[in-house]
């Protein structure tokens, strides 16, 4: 006896990689709202991703407040590569591959500090900070004249660096930074040019079974959540009740790259009051215009930065704390946060520590905002690692705000919803990641 | 000596029973050891070079909370949206290694080890924290409490989604 089978499992691991690629076009439909929840766990989308995305964009991997003085280096990771970046004796910043020319040991494995050179802990190779290596334990008795250290420099990073982010890609062909980046400086300004800002610390990092697609997903489009997600934070009072999280706008500015932006703050001015001039200098009047009536500023930089301008009261006092953080992804379905908090270098001390305590409380591992999202990315990553999904083909819907109109009258550049309730950014987020993991 | 072996007994005891109020999720009556004045910090562990400098950054702190910032989690927690708590986290908090550093007048300061073990819904892996805790404890009218925490976990990258927990 034979069973007749209706439906099969597509096979995404057996299928050729143009078939995969056929496949993804099929199914993940960004302009008609829908994505397929496969697309959250599966490894053979992941495998794509690495290649096409993370091998390839623009990433973050540090702020030049982080290595002031010469000498000082932090170690990163990019496209699940290990860097140093260091700020060499000749004043110069660079990205240096973590892999040691002679045998490939990971040649630091510290995450912050001051070193002229580096010394390789297997057999000793010494380089110096800006990637050149002087020196090989008994080079002239094992090599004698044989070996030409010239030729031995510690693999650079190609990086560039906008708004004291410093960005680097592994990719020689990707197009400039300043290209990739595009009309989202616009909006970066407000964030690290309105003043001189300075990193606290160094990052905090943690790690969810969650994909940082829902991380930038959620970053880039979804203000609509804050309602139930955050709903807690309403109820205490800490934000007013009901539709707070939808007055502004949502804002495309393309390769992938969008925001929401919060205002008007009917809480009044959230900056320190004594910067005034400075932000008045540094921005545009229509950016600054737009700082003074910022209630928060949430930008997703693509493929996996969120940037946060938060406000809320704190000890009596209307405080805004600025934050960024990277979704680097772990595997198909778990990521590591690593999150850094920003303040105004020249802001009182009290309120710089009043902006750590409020950013501290609601935002990072222990936020009171940000513990729910990672319940939200968790459990929906897990589901979609059903083969039934991919079996009835389960797609999610994407369609908010389909039948609006974007606004012509907004002063900064992009497509420019009014209100947040919307998932425009998402389908624009996703239709980018499409054509980029499709991309022969 | 008698004295001293007293003041452990009496130490440990407390943060045995500490323990066990935040394990049962008896948030309130864990607020009610906490002084007015409690600072309740995580620094960020780090992986440095030099072993003399210490491998923490204080600029970075995980927790850094007061009485007020308490009551507000705890208060969150009591609401039926704290999403990251429903079903709240199995803990198990293991507490050792109790060392009393110093008395002076009616306050002490002690070390000890956590082991916290976290389970979530229905995974199946734990998530463990283990770290080192410096508090000092208050006596006032025949009762400890807590003036402040210092907790520093042994990992520089957390293995758990989110600290909607205490340490
Ligand atoms: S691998 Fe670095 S010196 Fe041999
Ligand atoms: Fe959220």
């Amino acid at each position: 006896m034979t069973t007749t089978r209706t439906k099969q499992v597509p096979r995404l691991d057996e299928m050729t990689r143009s078939e995969l690629i056929q496949y993804l076009k099929d199914t993940v439909k960004p302009e008609e709202g829908l994505i397929p929840s496969y697309i959250f766990s599966h490894p053979k989308v992941y495998e794509l991703e690495m290649e096409k995305i993370f091998l390839k964009d623009w990433l973050f991997i540090a702020h030049k407040s982080e290595i002031p003085n010469k000498g000082d280096f932090v170690t990163r990771e990019l496209g699940g590569q290990s860097v140093i970046v260091t700020h060499g004796a000749d004043g110069e910043i660079r990205v240096l591959l973590n892999v040691c020319t002679h045998r490939g040991m990971k040649l630091c494995r510290m995450d912050n500090g001051n070193q002229k050179n580096f010394t390789c802990p297997y057999h000793g190779f010494n380089f110096k900070n800006t990637g050149e290596l002087i020196g090989i334990p008994f080079q002239k008795v094992v090599y004698g004249d044989t070996m030409d250290k010239s030729t031995m420099g510690l693999k650079e990073i190609r990086h560039d660096v906008y708004a004291d982010l410093i960005f680097a890609t592994l990719d020689d062909d990707a197009v400039s930074l300043d290209e990739f980046l595009g009309d989202i400086k616009w909006y970066l300004d407000l964030a690290f040019n309105r003043a001189e800002m300075e990193v606290v610390g160094l990052p905090q990092k943690w790690n969810v079974d969650g994909t940082w697609k829902l991380g930038s997903d959620n970053t880039i489009s979804d203000s609509y959540h804050t309602l139930v997600s955050h709903g807690s934070i309403a109820k205490l009072g800490l934000v007013p009740t009901g539709d707070y999280s939808k007055y502004g706008y949502q804002i495309y500015t393309g390769n992938g790259h969008g925001l929401n932006l919060g205002m008007p703050n009917p809480d009044g001015f959230a900056f320190p009051e004594n910067l005034i001039n400075e932000y008045k200098e540094r921005l545009h009047e229509d950016q600054y215009d737009i700082l003074k009536q910022m209630k928060n500023m949430i930008v997703c930089v693509s493929p996996n930065i969120m940037i946060l301008i938060s406000s809320m009261e704190l000890k009596g006092q209307q405080v805004s704390h600025t934050s960024l953080r990277i979704w680097k992804p772990t595997g198909p379905d778990s990521m590591e946060i690593s999150a850094w908090v920003l303040v105004e270098k020249d802001a009182p001390e009290e309120w710089k520590r009043l902006s750590e305590q409020a950013n501290t409380l609601t935002f990072g591992s222990s936020g009171i905002f940000e513990q729910d999202d990672t319940e939200n990315f968790t459990d929906i990553t897990q589901n979609s690692k059903s083969p039934y999904h991919l079996q009835e083909n389960i797609v999610y819907n994407y369609t908010m705000g389909m039948h609006q109109e974007p606004v012509e009258n907004f002063v900064g550049p992009g497509i420019v919803y009014k209100d947040k309730f919307n998932e425009a950014n998402s389908r624009a987020f996703f239709r980018n990641w499409l054509d980029q993991i499709t991309a022969e | 000596m008698q004295e001293k072996i007293i003041l452990q007994y009496e130490i440990e005891q407390w943060l045995y029973k500490e323990a066990e109020l935040l394990d049962e999720l008896n948030f309130d009556a864990w607020y009610e050891l906490l002084d007015e004045e409690i600072k309740y910090i995580m620094p960020l562990r780090i992986n440095q070079m030099e072993e003399s400098k210490p491998d923490y950054s204080e600029a970075t702190l995980l927790f850094d909370d007061d009485s007020t910032t308490l009551r507000l989690r705890i208060d969150r927690l009591k609401t039926d949206m704290a999403w990251a708590e429903l079903p709240p986290s199995r803990t198990r908090r293991n507490v050792s290694n109790v060392k009393i550093k110093e008395v002076s007048g009616n306050e002490v300061t002690v070390r000890s080890n956590l082991l916290l073990y976290r389970s979530r819904s229905t995974d199946t892996t734990a998530d463990l924290i283990s770290g080192e805790r410096e508090d000092v404890l208050r006596n006032e009218n025949g009762k400890w409490k807590l003036v402040s925490r210092w907790f520093l976990a042994d990992q520089t990258s957390l293995a758990t989604r989110n600290l909607a927990i205490f340490v």
